[in-house]
């Protein structure tokens, strides 16, 4: 029982950062109706940036402030590159340029800093947290506080700012909502801008728990994905809750079978949901495509 | 050039009998390589047929290869029979497990649909690296390789068993496009509901084209399997998968010498790409291609008129 | 196309629909038989095309059922129900980009040739096709050969081998209505098979229907076109918010009361 419970708070620092990239998804799908396959690189990148800078001597702040920038950048330049000039695509060709997307960030990455991982110090010194027997390493405070921080920012902008009315308003009825001036591109561009610095956020603060290499990016984007579906693909409070039963079934999993399973318990939950509810836990009904 | 690229049959015993001549030419690295070419483009042929052709979607398919290289690399160990039979196995190992599986998943349209395939993939890797009966994580080895008589293969050999069984998928490829059936494919990627109303089964349809695409598939994968006699389940996962959507989308998924081009450019390019980049930048290591593969695949995909397998959809319904 | 020996009857009963708090169709009933033109008429939202779905298999009814003689369609799948020999047109002509003409009325063809769905068992169509098997290739050259005879019979030789993208919407229509009567239907549903022609074109989808119903077909016809609907229907059903509002010969229902209220007071030809 001990063991149980120390798995389920290992999944919670897991499903803290699922959660996080599942936001990712979740506000570019709202917004934009596309699946973004490169939501995990944006969370490496931002492990990454914030990770090599440091290591060159910079202070961790400053270092995570413009691994951020830098993660929102990428973001900003996947839409402008990748998804507007591709007018009149089908959803699913979208989905094949985010994938290539992916392939490409990280082959970049590959090149930029090559193999070798990096890690962060953790942000504040301490030994682990006990919580009702089982421990967490200190870090899991500030990824479950950035949670904390992104989801309520999220919720304040979309339920009492003009903007995010705007933004639901657009997502409602895109045709409607642009014969009222409302800019539907600059609201897509902001989503990946966005949803990038989400991910990199949640990178710089996970790294410093289980460090990066250039290919987290891939575990991260298609474990935040499944908890996206999971939670339902077009709801954020789905992210949320999609993040964390995500990574506490993938956690217990893999402590009651083996490690090889988390993963695959993963896909399968995916499996089940998309054949038997594919709007997932939370989510509306499917969005016309 | 119209007629040329719909000659399949003989231009592709022009490609093999090529082939069989270089092999005695070319260093043993260059016939490996070779060798992978063929393998990978035997899996996108079959490919082509479900995505191009059918109008489908997978990205899973180096599940099936790993099926079919599991299955032919443990019955040969285990059960001692002679790899040729092994290949047959894996093949309809592959043909079962698609078959199995297409009743769950065929029924998902597009994007539902590549999100599928993809975690289909995924879990059947897993199943590879936990199965300690095929070797789990640390791989399977000492698979033996394929045998005429006492003549072992060689590098060589394989090189030009590779190619023969691309001649003969293409071939056979060839003849389904061209016929009626394959006609009939190309309309229910087209027009599903007006296929259905003329009394075309379509789902039962796109399962043969997957049941199809997974024994190319499974045939390759146990090529693979005595070619290189050790496999372990990181050769078959979501990277590479991605990578034979990369050879479809690159060759052009419609056609079926565009899977081999594909397969040749996506495979020579990362070579290409290690011996030149280092010239310019000195220092620079790794596999460079992922990034230009990527950015190969968003610019061709940004230059289609309508995208991928929608691209001669008509969306008439009622 | 030989005519069909037993004309069947299609039979729809007590049909009604309801989604999103919508009652699009009401305890809908009435029968075609075979050899007959049943015209469908009834103003915009009247359930003209869910009913065309339901009969199609497109869409299942909340109520009711539709039968073919003693078949029971509803609760199919389209390609069942129209290998049971229930087919139909669309509002859009749903064409297969990527065929010819010619190949798209093969696709009719080869759908008949296995019983009427298709495909069959992988041996009897994927691997002699594959394989390029003398039987096979001789049998889908024989299917192109019966594909120009109708597209002679519909005046379309000439199109042949044009590429689907490339047609006009008029040919289109055609096209698609050559199509469905390649595969030997009991049952013709003609979702407004008429707008957007010109008056050649009008004339031309005129005779086809006219060659169906003498073949034994029971063609329904939904129109906007009354005129040319009411000319060429032997009876016609007006349909109204989702309910049958009048049922018989042209003339009487033209001249029906509550017809003309429903198209708002335009006097019918």
């Amino acid at each position: 029982m001990a063991a149980l419970w120390q798995y389920v708070l290992g999944g919670v620092v897991d499903g803290a950062i699922f959660a996080l990239v599942a936001a990712g998804f979740v506000l570019i799908y709202q917004v934009t109706g596309i699946i973004n396959l490169a939501q995990g690189e944006f969370v490496m990148i931002g492990g990454m940036t914030a990770a090599a800078l440091t290591t060159g001597g910079m202070p961790v702040v400053a270092a995570a402030a413009i691994a951020v920038v830098v993660a929102a950048a990428v973001g900003g330049l996947t839409y402008v590159l990748a998804i507007r000039p591709a007018r009149g695509a089908t959803p699913l060709t979208l989905l094949f340029i985010t994938l290539g997307v992916d392939v490409a960030l990280r082959g970049l990455a590959l090149f930029v800093w090559g193999t070798n991982p990096y890690s962060l110090p953790p942000f504040s010194s301490g030994s682990a947290i006990h919580v009702f027997g089982g421990a967490m390493p200190p870090q899991s405070l500030w990824v479950l506080g950035t949670d904390a921080l992104v989801f309520a920012a999220l919720y304040v902008f979309f339920r009492h700012t003009k903007m995010g009315t705007a933004v639901r308003a657009a997502v409602a009825n895109p045709p409607i909502a642009s014969t009222f001036g409302i800019p539907l591109r600059t609201f897509a561009f902001g989503s990946f801008v966005v949803a990038a610095a989400i991910g990199g956020l949640g990178g710089v603060v996970v790294t410093p728990i289980p460090g990066v290499e250039y290919d987290a990016g891939l575990t991260y984007g298609l474990a935040g994905f499944v908890a996206a579906v999971l939670g339902g693909i077009d709801s954020l409070p789905g992210a949320l809750l999609g993040g964390f039963t995500l990574g506490i079934v993938e956690h217990v999993a893999a402590g009651l079978l083996s490690p090889g399973w988390d993963q695959g318990i993963g896909f399968f939950i995916l499996l089940l949901v998309l054949v038997i509810r594919p709007r997932g836990l939370l989510g509306r009904a499917a969005r016309r495509a | 050039m119209r007629r040329l690229s719909t000659a399949y049959a003989p231009v592709a015993a022009v490609i093999v009998a090529v082939i069989a001549v270089l092999v005695w030419f070319l260093p043993s690295y260059y016939t490996g390589l070779l060798t992978l070419i063929g393998i990978y483009a035997l899996v996108t042929v079959g490919l082509n047929l479900f995505m191009g052709y059918a109008g489908q979607v997978s990205l899973g398919q180096a599940a099936f290869v790993g099926i079919g290289a599991y299955t032919s690399a443990v019955l040969s160990v285990k059960l001692h029979i002679t790899p040729w039979l092994g290949a047959i196995a894996g093949a309809l190992a592959a043909a079962l497990v698609a078959f199995a599986l297409s009743f769950i998943v065929l029924r998902l349209r597009e994007n539902l649909l590549a999100l599928a395939t993809l975690a289909l993939g995924i879990v059947i890797n897993v199943v590879f690296n936990e199965w300690d009966f095929i070797g789990g994580s640390s791989g399977f080895k000492g698979i033996p390789g394929f045998a005429i008589g006492s003549f072992v293969f060689d590098q060589r050999a394989y090189a030009i068993l590779a190619w023969v069984l691309v001649g003969f998928g293409i071939w056979f490829a060839g003849n389904l496009v061209q016929s009626t059936y394959g006609r009939a494919l190309v309309a229910v990627s087209a027009g599903e509901l007006g296929a259905q109303a003329l009394g075309v089964n379509s789902e039962g349809l796109r399962r043969q084209a997957f049941v199809l695409s997974a024994v190319y598939a499974g045939i390759a994968g146990a090529i693979y399997a005595s070619s290189f006699t050790y496999i372990d389940p990181t050769s078959f996962g979501f990277l590479l998968s991605v990578n034979f959507v990369l050879m479809s989308v690159i060759g052009g998924l419609r056609s079926l010498w565009g899977a081999v081009i594909g397969a040749a450019i996506v495979v020579a390019l990362g070579q290409i790409l290690q011996t030149v980049i280092p010239l310019v930048l000195p220092g620079a290591r790794g596999d460079f291609q992922s990034f230009f593969l990527g950015v190969i695949l968003v610019v061709m995909l940004i230059l289609m008129p309508r995208g991928l397998t929608s691209r001669f959809a008509n969306s008439g319904r009622a | 196309m030989t005519a069909i020996a037993e004309p069947v009857t299609l039979t729809v009963s007590a049909v009604s629909m309801r989604f999103g708090g919508v009652q699009a169709l009401d305890d809908v009933s009435f029968s075609a038989r075979g050899g007959e033109v049943l015209g469908v008429m009834g103003p915009n939202g009247a359930g003209k095309t869910t009913l065309f779905n339901i009969i199609s298999g497109v869409q299942r009814p909340t109520a009711g059922t539709v039968r073919l003689g003693e078949v029971r369609l509803t609760g199919r799948p389209v390609d069942r129900v129209a290998a049971l020999g229930v087919t139909r047109t669309f509002q859009t002509p749903v064409m297969f980009w990527g065929l010819n003409v010619r190949e798209s009325v093969c696709i009719a063809l080869t759908a008949c040739e296995f019983g009427g769905s298709y495909p069959p068992r992988a041996d009897r169509a994927l691997l002699p096709s594959g394989l390029g098997m003398p039987a096979r290739r001789r049998a889908d050259t024989a299917l192109r050969a019966r594909a120009d005879a109708l597209l002679e019979r519909a005046g379309l030789t000439h199109m042949g081998d044009r590429p689907t993208e490339s047609l006009a919407f008029g040919e289109e229509r055609l096209l698609e209505l050559t199509r469905a009567l390649a595969v030997d239907p009991r049952v013709l549903l003609l979702d407004e098979p008429l707008s957007g022609l010109n008056p050649d074109e009008v004339g031309e989808v005129l005779r086809l229907i006219r060659g169906a119903r003498a073949g034994g077909i029971a063609v329904l016809l939904v129109e906007h076109a009354v005129g040319e609907l009411l000319s060429v229907a032997d009876r016609v059903v007006v349909l109204d918010y989702g309910r049958t509002i009048a049922e018989g010969a042209p003339a009487d229902v033209a001249a029906n009361p509550a017809v003309i209220d429903a198209y708002i007071g335009d006097e019918l030809e």
